[in-house]
């Protein structure tokens, strides 16, 4: 009796504590990816000693979260201060659920010097809505020690989607498990799209008008069929179920990075579509016990993505994206909130954090610095950036990417080319209306 | 009913209508939602982008959708096979099969079964994806222990077989709870009906099957009613073990509504799903609940 009593009253005490305590334990909150911690904790750190204030960090996997974060603005559930992919902000702002930022920007001594243009795809309506981490390019990752056996010449300068089929064939008969990594399906989330479809889409076509993008940039209309992405998904079709040079379940794997990461060092990963952050990326994408550069150089090398080698198309292809930090609309403090985004961007953290990670930088005092101008790497990844490329971030680009996401699903599962186009463009006209999708012939 | 209930609570309804008000507000809150997901699914609401804000009433083009666009037929019927391997078949019979099995047996015997039963069920869903995909995988357990060792290639199970392997984690993941409920059932049925049975010269087989099921033919409509709704609805361990791939081959329709819902930022679409789904799993509880009633 008297033990129930005790609990009971424990209990009913310690309810009381927490029903107190929640609200004033934390002024302001923040949710990131996991694999941004190392920018962002110790800026969390800074701002903590500077101001007094007590942040509620909200750490999150990589996989799943951009709809995470979509789903807890909408709900009213997310932190004061919010990380989403670049793509995500317009169709974030233009729902209302984010903070617009110039006026705060206009007063930070920094803002200056962050790229106009990595400034505007974080735009929606003229105002700004988030501050980009990073920016990238996308290319094809190579093992060496596979390529060696395989007996195809390094360094690797594939001319033509046949020369990767080729290389691909060739690693897969040296006995290669994953001899061509093209992310594709639903689970590998936008990475499909960018990673891969979006890669292929550029150089498949000639860049005549919008004959080798999602979205007709002149009329606003998406295009629901062309030669282009009948081809792209055709290489899908080429890679995955015709010569199946990779198994699909890479794509579909419990953690498709960990499964990526672990086959590459099993050495059974041939190439890899991917971006110019895997140069960290591939051992620990927080840059913490990452190999020599001599070491990694000696594993892996990377090639730019070639076109498909039809008369006209772009000899190598190239789409930049990238991340942002921003603020929620339902920001209890909007001015604090922004302090901590400030003290995360700070030149010091941030550019210690661009180093370490061989992170493309977004503002000029980094990326004129002579420590930054000195990495031969970033170098020469970012002579790729000189021939680069936007996504379509205006509202809809989501919807258009999990699309795309789902016609490659469909392709791998066993659907033809022709279906799988018809339903892409019936899937449009869905979400769009007719009159907002076109075809090329 | 009234006239059962104490006077003192008749003659002051204020304290009834006072004591049935939690029940209430349970029951208004869980309509509240239900309505909800239904008044969406008569519109093109989305998660991000304008329509989250100016969404429009769309009549029913969204269900129309279900049965003119490629997705949800074939997430049913995947939805189908999963249930009907996985709960029907696997972990109600398994479940059934170890309770009668069990009892009455060693009991050291018994425990051994009971815990590794258990474990499957205390395991939190993404654990067991992550197990589950380590051994089925291309350089997982089975190919390690077994299919290598043999001398034959390693099979990629959860690539090539990604249906029947969720559906095997399920059984496994599930089996615990449709053997403690027969257990229990079993342990009602009166030992001296079975004894009896036993001097007439029922076979054992005959015992389970004319004796002891007639008898806890409730609890296995319960038992089904229960498990159906649960396995419906699943999502947690073929999302984290599959993703619903390769290609869409282990979608069910909770990994079509998910990826509809949020992937696409369609509410609209995803809660017609999920009020097509209602109306799917209303009916099959309706057809459970009829099992339910004793025969004439």
């Amino acid at each position: 009796m008297m033990l129930k009593r005790s609990l009971l009253t424990t209990a009913a005490v310690l309810s009381m504590v927490a029903a107190a305590a929640i609200p004033a334990r934390a002024e302001v909150s923040i949710m990131y990816a996991e694999w941004l911690a190392s920018l962002v904790e110790p800026g969390i750190e800074a701002f903590e000693a500077e101001t007094g204030e007590t942040v509620n960090a909200i750490k999150l996997p990589g996989q799943g979260y951009d709809q995470r974060i979509a789903l807890d603005l909408s709900a009213g559930t997310a932190a004061d201060v919010v990380q989403m992919d670049s793509f995500m902000v317009s169709e974030l702002a233009s729902a209302g659920y984010l903070h617009p930022l110039n006026e705060q920007g206009a007063g930070w001594d920094q803002y200056q010097y962050y790229q106009p243009g990595l400034l505007e795809v974080a735009s929606y309506e003229g105002n700004v809505y988030g501050l980009p981490t990073d920016t990238d390019v996308r290319m094809l990752w190579y093992d060496k020690s596979n390529f060696e056996k395989a007996g195809i010449t390094v360094p690797w300068e594939p001319k033509s989607w046949a020369d990767i089929l080729d290389a691909a064939q060739k690693l897969k008969d040296a006995g290669v498990q994953y001899a061509f990594i093209l992310p594709a399906g639903t689970k590998q989330a936008e990475a499909a799209t960018m990673q891969g479809f979006y890669m292929a889409l550029l150089g498949a076509d000639v860049p005549e008008g919008d004959r080798n993008r999602l979205l007709n940039r002149e009329t606003g209309q998406w295009i629901g069929d062309s030669p282009a992405i009948r081809r792209t998904l055709e290489l899908y079709h080429q890679v995955y179920v015709e010569n199946e040079l990779t198994p699909a379940d890479i794509n579909y794997a419990t953690d498709v990075g960990a499964a990526v990461r672990q086959a590459l060092a099993d050495d059974k990963v041939g190439i890899i579509a991917s971006g110019s952050w895997e140069d960290a990326c591939l051992w620990d994408c927080n840059g913490v016990n990452l190999p020599s550069r001599e070491e990694r150089d000696a594993q892996v090398g990377w090639t730019p993505w070639p076109g498909s080698g039809e008369p006209g198309t772009k000899a190598t292809t190239n789409i930049s994206g990238g991340w942002t930090i921003g603020v929620n609309a339902k920001a209890a403090d909007p001015d604090l909130a922004f302090k901590l985004v400030t003290t995360i961007f700070d030149v010091d953290n941030f550019k210690a954090w661009t180093l370490a990670n061989h992170r493309m930088a977004v503002r000029t005092d980094i990326s004129e610095s002579p420590e930054y101008m000195e990495d031969a790497y970033l170098a020469k990844a970012t002579a790729l950036a000189a021939d680069t490329t936007g996504r379509d971030t205006i509202p809809g680009y989501q919807t258009v990417s999990a699309l795309v996401q789902q016609a490659t699903a469909d392709i791998l599962d066993g659907a033809d080319v022709e279906t799988v186009v018809q339903e892409y463009h019936d899937a449009l006209v869905d979400e769009f209306g007719e009159e907002k999708v076109m075809t090329y012939e | 009913m009234k006239n059962q209930a104490n006077p003192w609570l008749t003659n002051n309804l204020f304290v009834l209508g006072l004591g049935m008000l939690p029940a209430l507000l349970l029951i208004c809150v869980l309509l509240y939602f239900t309505a909800w997901a239904f008044a969406f699914s008569f519109t093109d609401l989305a998660l991000v982008g304008r329509k989250a804000v100016e969404w429009s009433w769309v009549g029913l083009d969204n269900f129309e959708r279900l049965f003119t666009r490629r997705g949800f037929l074939e997430a049913l019927w995947t939805t189908v096979i999963f249930v009907f391997f996985s709960a029907i078949v696997g972990q109600s019979v398994l479940g059934f099969l170890l309770a009668a099995l069990l009892r009455g047996s060693n009991s050291s015997i018994k425990t051994v079964v009971e815990v590794c039963i258990m474990l499957g069920w205390l395991l939190p869903d993404i654990v067991a994806a992550f197990l589950w995909s380590a051994t089925t995988s291309q350089t997982g357990l089975i190919n390690s222990l077994i299919i290598v060792p043999l001398g034959f290639q390693p099979v990629n199970f959860i690539n090539d077989y990604a249906l029947p392997v969720v559906i095997v984690a399920n059984i496994w993941k599930g089996t615990a709870w449709s053997y403690l409920l027969f257990s229990a059932a079993l342990d009602s049925v009166s030992r001296e009906v079975v004894e009896a049975a036993k001097v007439d010269g029922a076979t054992p087989f005959q015992r389970i099957w004319l004796v002891q099921l007639p008898i806890i033919r409730p609890h296995i409509a319960t038992n089904m009613l229960f498990i159906t709704i649960w396995t419906f609805t699943y999502f947690p361990l073929i999302f984290a073990m599959t993703g619903g791939g390769p290609g869409t081959q282990s979608t069910t329709l909770a990994v079509f509504l998910y990826n509809q819902s949020f992937a696409r930022g369609n509410l609209g679409f995803g809660s017609a799903i999920s009020v097509a789904m209602l109306l799917i799993v209303g009916v099959l509880s309706l057809f459970y609940l009829r099992l339910l009633r004793e025969p004439k």
